[in-house]
């Protein structure tokens, strides 16, 4: 028993050590000497960077709080008009890139926009430059991002026994009272992890910061390397990202604290009745967020894809189509299979804190731009390379190179955080006793695995599947530095139309991806539903 | 016969149990007494093979199972049963499926039968197709014996089986089950805090003291 223990050990630690590789690769560069060019970014760009950096991910972390968090608790606990369809519904902005929200939110707030143009012409409000300051980018990335909060946080409030809520009630506590002392606190490491999933996509960004000219860390690793041709300063600028993500996952881990709220009881009564005005009140809110993050994009691309259809569409959309395909596909199963391996619960007890700790380093690359994560994979690649030709006298360079598999390891390293999280969150979920009385009964641990764990952390995977697929197929700027020739996806379209600013035309392989994220989300809510 | 000899557990540097032993006869049902801390769910949890333990033996019908602190034999292939205090029913399973856990490998219609059969001993007929949420405290808790009943094991662990039900439900729980057991006649372990239930559900008596176990 104990050396399989130990034995599986070993293997899942080497497992999640190599997905973190791309990690060391990046961290590596510290060994290099120092450069003059470093100085230069350190004093000159450093503290703004930090500052802009800094008010961006507070602006952003506080605006999905409280956004994904109102939203879930109205949802899950009061009965309220559109309620049920609305509840999906919000799971739609998943479906969009945030490039995508970007540049339509540009096209149309922007100076030549139509609201820019129909303030000028009828109220006569001179124009104004909406990329300047801090609000706009907030907004658009709150927007969204609210989902992952938004989704963590559902399935909290769904497990809190609705005893707890009524025992509130029966104290005298007032709704909003019974929202902040009971629901919340409940929730918290779940509203806490799909914090920390958005704050690393908001640091990981590139496509929106770049289309607002706001400066972040990302922009800067991009500076460094594209306009100064330094990939040791990227890597640098990379790896403090890296420690970042660090604190953001300690702070994480300290907002879930030690309390492990075990509960797999879901019911489906309401708390609250909002009947009448206010009723629709909420329902006016919680709408008027779904039209802002979803329908009106939406809208506004098909628009767009409809006035220059016949200009962009070809038969080279089945094969961008196909390579998306292929790609998300094999990507998301990969993934989710080492995740959940990676969170199963039968190691929990036994794992020792290296092994912890590795698992930690195998869920960083969420924070690290994919471009960064391509580098630090073919930084990697060339010196394993380099190695072959000293041993072997030939360089594997051509095996590993512009290969289908160094793009997968890059989707695998750079996603595993966001399946992680959510698996392992199901895996806490689990009381140990489950598995105890299951090895009383007989239970070999394979069938412990398969008949008690895996469906008991099903939600968790399949939740933790369906976000990963999509975020794959979204994902830009690794699919463009590692792809295959003849692997043009409809994302690398979407980049290539949208950097020339074809934004018309680079709403037609927007819409696939939108209709093709809105169908994964459409699934994940028709299997969420079925059970629990 | 169950014997467990000089059984020591301890946590952090306190010692819980020291030179603890316990003998069960066959078909005997035994009660487990002691203050809340005392260790008794540490001691039935190391008979399980759950805990470890500084050391400690235990033999059930024979054969060794631990020897010197050292479990020998892994929980899955003891053949003791345990039903826990908060029942851990399966909650994305059903009834059927819950009981039927532990005899998997028989076929469908022998596992229909036996289940069929546990159901009518627990006296709760038809509700194979139900989740445990769907049922009440003390029909989960009937349940849970069912299940731990299924493959009959050689030793059944119950810990404070009874300890969420309300009194007037608990008294009548306590003999159905104790006919139950007496019925299957497997030997038995009951942990309780309660004098009076150990009382009316046990053959022996026993209680950690002082980190030992006394026998009334
Ligand atoms: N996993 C553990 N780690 C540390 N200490 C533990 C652990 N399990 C039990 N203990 C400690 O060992 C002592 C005995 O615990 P045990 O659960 O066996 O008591 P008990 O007699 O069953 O109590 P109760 O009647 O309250 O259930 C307690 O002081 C408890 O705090
Ligand atoms: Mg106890």
């Amino acid at each position: 028993m104990k050396e399989i223990l130990i034995k599986s050990n070993i293997w899942v630690g080497a497992l999640a050590l190599a997905i973190a590789l791309p990690i060391f690769v990046v961290g590596s560069a510290w060994l290099l000497p120092g450069t003059d060019l470093w100085s230069h970014f350190a004093q000159t760009l450093l503290p703004e960077l930090v500052s802009s950096t800094l008010i961006l991910l507070i602006g952003v972390g506080i605006g999905v709080s409280v956004l994904g968090t109102v939203l879930a608790y109205l949802v899950v606990m009061v009965d309220f008009p559109g309620r049920a369809w609305l509840e999906w519904a919000l799971f739609l902005p998943f479906a969009i890139p945030a490039y995508v929200l970007a540049f339509v939110y540009l096209g149309v707030f922007d100076y030549s926009g139509y609201v820019q143009v129909w303030l000028r012409e009828y109220l006569g409000i001179p124009g104004f430059d909406i990329r300047s300051g801090h609000w706009a980018i907030i907004l658009t990335f709150v927007l969204v991002f609210y989902p992952y909060v938004y989704m963590m946080a559902r399935a909290s409030f769904k497990r809190q026994k609705i005893q707890m809520i009524e025992a509130g009630k029966m104290l005298g506590a007032k709704p909003l009272r019974v929202f902040w002392r009971i629901s919340v606190p409940l929730a918290r490491p779940a509203i806490a992890a799909g914090l920390l999933v958005t704050l690393m996509e908001t640091l990981a960004d590139f496509g929106v910061v770049s289309l607002f000219n706001y400066s972040t860390f990302t922009t800067a690793i991009y500076s460094a390397w594209g306009d100064f041709r330094s990939i040791e300063v990227a890597a640098q600028l990379a790896s403090l990202l890296v420690v970042v993500s660090f604190f953001l996952i300690y702070f994480e881990r300290k907002a879930r604290g030690k309390a492990k709220y075990y509960s797999s009881d879901v019911s489906n009564i309401k708390a609250y009745y909002a009947k009448g005005l206010t009723g629709w009140l909420i329902f006016l809110f919680v709408f008027g967020v779904f039209m802002l993050s979803f329908a009106m994009p939406l809208l506004q691309i098909l628009i767009w894809s409809v006035e220059v259809f016949t200009l962009e569409w070809s038969d080279r959309y089945f094969d961008y189509f196909a390579s998306s395909g292929i790609l998300t596909i094999s990507a998301t199963a990969l993934i989710v299979v080492i995740a959940t391996i990676l969170a199963l619960p039968s190691r929990r007890k036994s794992e020792s804190k290296t092994l912890q700790l590795l698992i930690r380093f195998s869920t960083l690359g969420y924070a690290l731009p994919g471009s960064v994560m391509a580098v630090g994979l073919l930084y990697g690649v060339q010196n394993i390379s380099l190695i072959s030709i000293y041993f072997a006298g030939s360089s594997i360079n051509h095996i590993l190179f512009g290969s289908v598999a160094l793009l997968l390891f890059a989707y695998v390293s750079r996603f595993m955080a966001i399946a992680y999280n959510s698996t392992s969150a199901s895996s806490e979920q689990i009381k140990p006793v489950y598995g105890q009385s299951a090895k009383l009964l007989g239970a070999s641990r394979l069938r412990l695995i398969q008949k008690v764990y895996l469906p008991m952390m099903m939600p968790g995977i399949l939740a933790g599947g369906l976000l990963v697929a999509v975020d794959v197929m979204k994902e830009l700027p690794a699919t463009y530095l590692l792809r295959p020739f003849g692997w043009d996806t409809l994302a690398i379209r979407v980049f290539e139309l949208s950097s020339e600013g074809l934004y018309e035309r680079a709403a037609i392989p927007a819409l696939i991806m939108v209709v093709f994220g809105a169908i994964i989300m459409l699934i994940f809510n028709k299997l969420d539903s079925e059970k629990y | 016969m169950l014997s467990v000899s000089n059984l020591s557990i301890s946590f952090d540097e306190s010692q819980v149990l020291e030179g603890f032993n316990l003998s069960v006869e066959s078909g005997d049902i035994f009660a487990l007494l002691g203050d809340s801390g005392s260790g008794k769910s540490s001691a039935l949890r190391f008979i399980a093979g759950l805990e470890n333990a500084m050391n400690g033996s235990v033999v059930l019908d024979g054969a060794d199972l631990s020897l010197n602190g050292v479990h020998s034999v892994k929980p899955e292939l003891r053949e003791i049963g345990m039903v826990f205090q908060d029942y851990a029913l399966f909650p994305h399973m059903t009834v059927f499926q819950n009981i039927s856990f532990g005899i998997d490998h028989l076929s469908k219609k022998s596992k229909t039968e036996k289940v069929a059969s546990l159901l009518e001993l627990i006296s709760l007929k038809g509700i194979e197709k139900k989740y445990p949420h769907q049922l009440s405290g003390g029909e989960q808790q009937r349940v849970s014996l069912a299940r731990a009943l299924a493959n009959s094991p050689k030793l059944l662990l119950l810990d404070e089986p009874f300890s969420s039900l309300d009194k007037s439900h608990r008294d009548e729980l306590v003999k159905d089950v104790r006919s139950i057991l007496k019925k299957q006649s497997v030997t038995s372990i009951l942990v309780t805090h309660d004098e009076a239930e150990a009382k009316a559900f046990a053959d022996k008596i026993g209680k950690i003291e002082k980190k030992q176990l006394f026998i009334n």
